[in-house]
């Protein structure tokens, strides 16, 4: 259409709206910027910085006995080629699969689970609701000391209680087929509170109408909860459980306390494996190599499961 | 807790030098008043008269890890203060905890520490990288060091590792450790018809007799398999590396390294408590006094609380016997560890007075008198009749016994190994093992020859040479 092809004679266009002042728009771009700037720098020291620098010594070989290696680039790529090589890496990358996956699930199952339980206006659940906190709440080093009592044999009141019934059981710390279990174990009662709250908030704020809905089309309650209630919590799900998956790349109190990562590597995940190089044995090069892996395959993996699983949420 | 502070050291910035000055003016300012302070030290020192008290004004920190010895210490600590004027934070952490935290403290050559302790798997590396002071000077002067305090009486085997190629002194021992047998029970043995064990065959014949007996499993032992474990590698006639300090090709994978992690593992498998591999020293030691467990093959100050009617349910019984013997000999363990200046420190004069005062004679023999604390390296505290009177446990001259401990190891030259400077990955690597062997993950053959490639992989990334 040409710009006057509306035009009728005699009747005028109406007067357009006058425009912004020029270079409004840009100043109040510049002014966000600014408030941003020192949020940004304080982002870029803390978090930047050390994240560059980190980066910049795994592609070193430095070692604390030798500071001059700090700055050998002679062989940039030479921790990465070893972990190629490495097969206790290749381990604990497995290793670490394994307790990522068990204990994000569980905490979800278990966390969803007891939300739901408590997901009912009655005062007395209400004040009970605090106590399923402990855990979380709890110093992990605390918890790492009682799930310790509780996996020695000559200390532990549920070995003794179990021996006294004549059903003696051997330590689950030290047996390469429970070991990983005793941490998931004692992982998912440390977090799962984490997960119930998440859900429990999700849950206490979900709209009531599409629930009504189902119930009057007649949906059991098995089919409530699999077709209205968790395709609402998809989202929340979603979000806690990226927040445990992250967490559980990070483990280290229970490894250090309850299996120092054995017996043998059974129990050595990735971090745990980085922790040893570096302040073990002070490779600092090779140790930042294993955590700059580790970022990036934390980064690739929730990137993967947001466009895999989605934020959006339909209900039928 | 230690302050920190910023240092310019000669040739350019380190990585605290650099997040120091980020910091701020502040920092500096603080750091620039501990300055003037130490630099004054000497002065002060010197001008000591009629109870004066030279330190005053002037904190030290320090740091070791939990120990008997360290923790009598830390209680005695106040009159130190007192006479000196010098307030000292004095901190103790878990023997791993410590080891690692002055690790990175020392490689920075930080001023956050003036006196630390120096571990004995670390010592080589800690010294041979130049990270503690050189005492030559404050020995050798005699303002600083008088004759009396007797820099020359400490056992030749325990200060040998604080000491450099040249024979100079970057630290003093606290502590000697003899690896010896300790049989809580050893009534249990003579019941069976037996005697206490000195050759393997006679362990082994031993520990199936008493295992289980009164409810007491027949060994027990702690993770530290590269410390416990050794005696049995070197009994078979194996090593750890080819020949230390000058062959570090590690030599893991031998026959009779394997023949030792077979025997080690099954009797772990087979005599100790369940959960053996996760024990702690303190777990190891409870284990005994409380009459649940009775062999063990530790270091004696580790052992003596057996004999403490005060602790101990066994205090009567307990005997206290050299490990046996493998068919290549017998290889007990030592150990020592002691007390250094980290090369960053800027209050040396005030470290070196509080070294003095905790391994003095005197402060010794406070220890041995009022606190039940029953070790020395001071040879003038050894043979001491008193100090003998109160060693000799259940009929056992324990000094002689430790005495007799370092003079094999003097003479086979054998503990070698355990102060190059990588030691601690190949340790990680012989602990690795011996858990899998234990707990039959794999064969002793496939874990030692596991342990052996780790181990080589470990030291050719550290820049050691190893024979093809």
């Amino acid at each position: 259409m040409s710009p006057r092809a509306d035009t009728v004679a005699g009747i005028q266009p109406p007067p357009t709206a006058p425009r912004s002042a020029p270079g409004w728009r840009a100043q109040r771009r510049r002014a966000y910027l600014l408030g941003l700037v020192p949020a940004l720098a304080v982002l870029g020291a803390v978090t930047v910085a050390p994240a560059v620098y980190l980066l910049v010594t795994s592609l070193t070989p430095l070692r604390l006995v030798n500071p001059e290696t700090a700055w050998d680039f002679s062989e940039p790529l030479r921790n990465y080629l070893s972990l190629l090589e490495d097969e206790r890496f290749r381990n604990s990358v497995w290793i670490q699969v394994k307790l990522s996956v068990f204990t994000v699930g569980l905490q979800l199952l278990a966390g969803l689970g007891v939300a739901m339980l408590l997901n009912v206006r009655w005062k007395f659940l209400e004040a009970v609701r605090t106590t399923f906190l402990i855990p979380m709440v709890l110093p992990p080093i605390v918890v790492a000391i009682i799930w310790k009592v509780l996996y020695t044999p000559d200390i532990s009141p549920i070995h003794h209680f179990l021996a006294s019934i004549g059903h003696p059981q051997g330590a689950m710390i030290t047996s390469p087929d429970w070991a990983l279990w005793a941490i998931i174990i004692a992982d998912v009662w440390e977090w799962f509170p984490f997960t119930m709250l998440m859900l429990l908030a999700a849950l206490q704020i979900m709209p009531e109408e599409p629930l009504e809905a189902a119930r009057i089309d007649g949906a059991s309650a098995w089919q409530l909860f699999l077709l209205v209630i968790l395709p609402l919590l998809r989202p929340t799900l979603l979000v806690a459980g990226l927040f445990r998956l992250i967490e559980s790349i990070k483990a280290f109190p229970l490894i250090y306390i309850l299996t120092d990562g054995g017996p043998g590597t059974v129990t050595e995940v990735t971090n745990y494996y980085a922790f040893l190089q570096a302040f073990n044995f002070s490779y600092l090069g090779f140790a930042s190599a294993i955590t700059v892996v580790m970022v990036a395959a934390t980064f690739l993996l929730s990137w993967l499961i947001i466009r895999m699983v989605g934020l959006e949420v339909e209900v039928e | 807790m230690a302050e920190r502070g910023a240092r310019t050291r000669r040739g350019g910035l380190n990585r605290r030098e650099f997040l120091g000055m980020a910091a701020g003016a502040g920092l500096l300012t603080a750091g620039g008043s501990r300055l003037a302070r130490a630099a004054t030290a000497p002065t002060r020192l010197a001008a000591a008269v009629g109870g004066a008290k030279p330190f005053a004004g002037v904190t030290i920190n320090g740091a070791m890890f939990e120990h008997t010895f360290s923790a009598v210490l830390k209680e005695m600590v106040p009159e130190f203060e007192q006479r000196t004027g010098m307030k000292v934070n004095f901190e103790l952490q878990a023997f791993p905890v410590y080891n690692q935290r002055a690790d990175l403290e020392l490689s920075t050559r930080g001023s956050a520490y003036d006196v630390l302790n120096i571990t004995f798997i670390y010592s080589g590396r800690w010294i041979g990288a130049g990270w503690f002071t050189n005492l030559e000077e404050f020995i050798k002067d005699p303002n600083r060091t008088s004759p009396e305090w007797g820099a020359d009486d400490f056992m030749g085997g325990a200060l040998a590792v604080f000491k450099n190629k040249k024979g100079d002194r970057f630290g003093f021992p606290w502590l000697g450790e003899a690896q010896v047998a300790t049989i809580a029970r050893p009534d249990l043995i003579q019941r069976a018809g037996l005697k206490i064990p000195e050759t393997y065959d006679e362990l082994m014949k031993v520990l199936a007799a008493v295992h289980d007996k009164d409810g007491v499993k027949a060994y027990v032992a702690q993770k530290l398999h590269h410390w416990l474990w050794i005696h049995f590698l070197h009994g078979f006639g194996g090593n750890v590396f080819k020949d230390p300090p000058e062959n570090l090709t590690p030599t893991l994978d031998t026959p009779q390294a394997i023949q030792a992690a077979e025997f080690y593992g099954n009797i772990l498998r087979t005599y100790a408590p369940e959960g053996v591999l996760s024990y702690t020293d303190d777990q190891m030691v409870t284990a005994q006094v409380q009459g649940r467990a009775n062999i063990s093959m530790h270091s004696l100050p580790v052992e003596i609380s057996l004999a403490d009617p005060k602790k101990s349910k066994v205090y009567d019984k307990v005997a206290y016997v050299m490990v046996p013997a493998g068919p290549k000999g017998l290889f007990p363990g030592v150990a020592s560890h002691g007390l250094g200046i980290p090369v960053g420190s800027r209050k040396k004069e005030a470290a070196w007075e509080f070294i003095k005062w905790a391994l003095s004679k005197e402060t010794i023999w406070r220890m041995v008198k009022e606190r039940d604390y029953t070790s020395s390296c001071r040879p003038s505290v050894l043979n001491h009749p008193d100090f003998k009177k109160e060693m000799t446990k259940n009929g056992v001259d324990l000094v002689a016994l430790a005495t007799k401990v370092f003079e094999i190891s003097e003479k086979g030259g054998y503990m070698k190994y355990r102060t190059v400077p990588v030691f601690p990955q190949v340790g990680d690597k012989i602990n690795k093992a011996i858990e899998v062997v234990t707990t039959r993950q794999m064969s002793a053959e496939a874990a030692m020859k596991q342990a052996q490639a780790q181990a080589i992989a470990d030291l050719k990334r550290a820049g050691v040479k190893i024979d093809s």
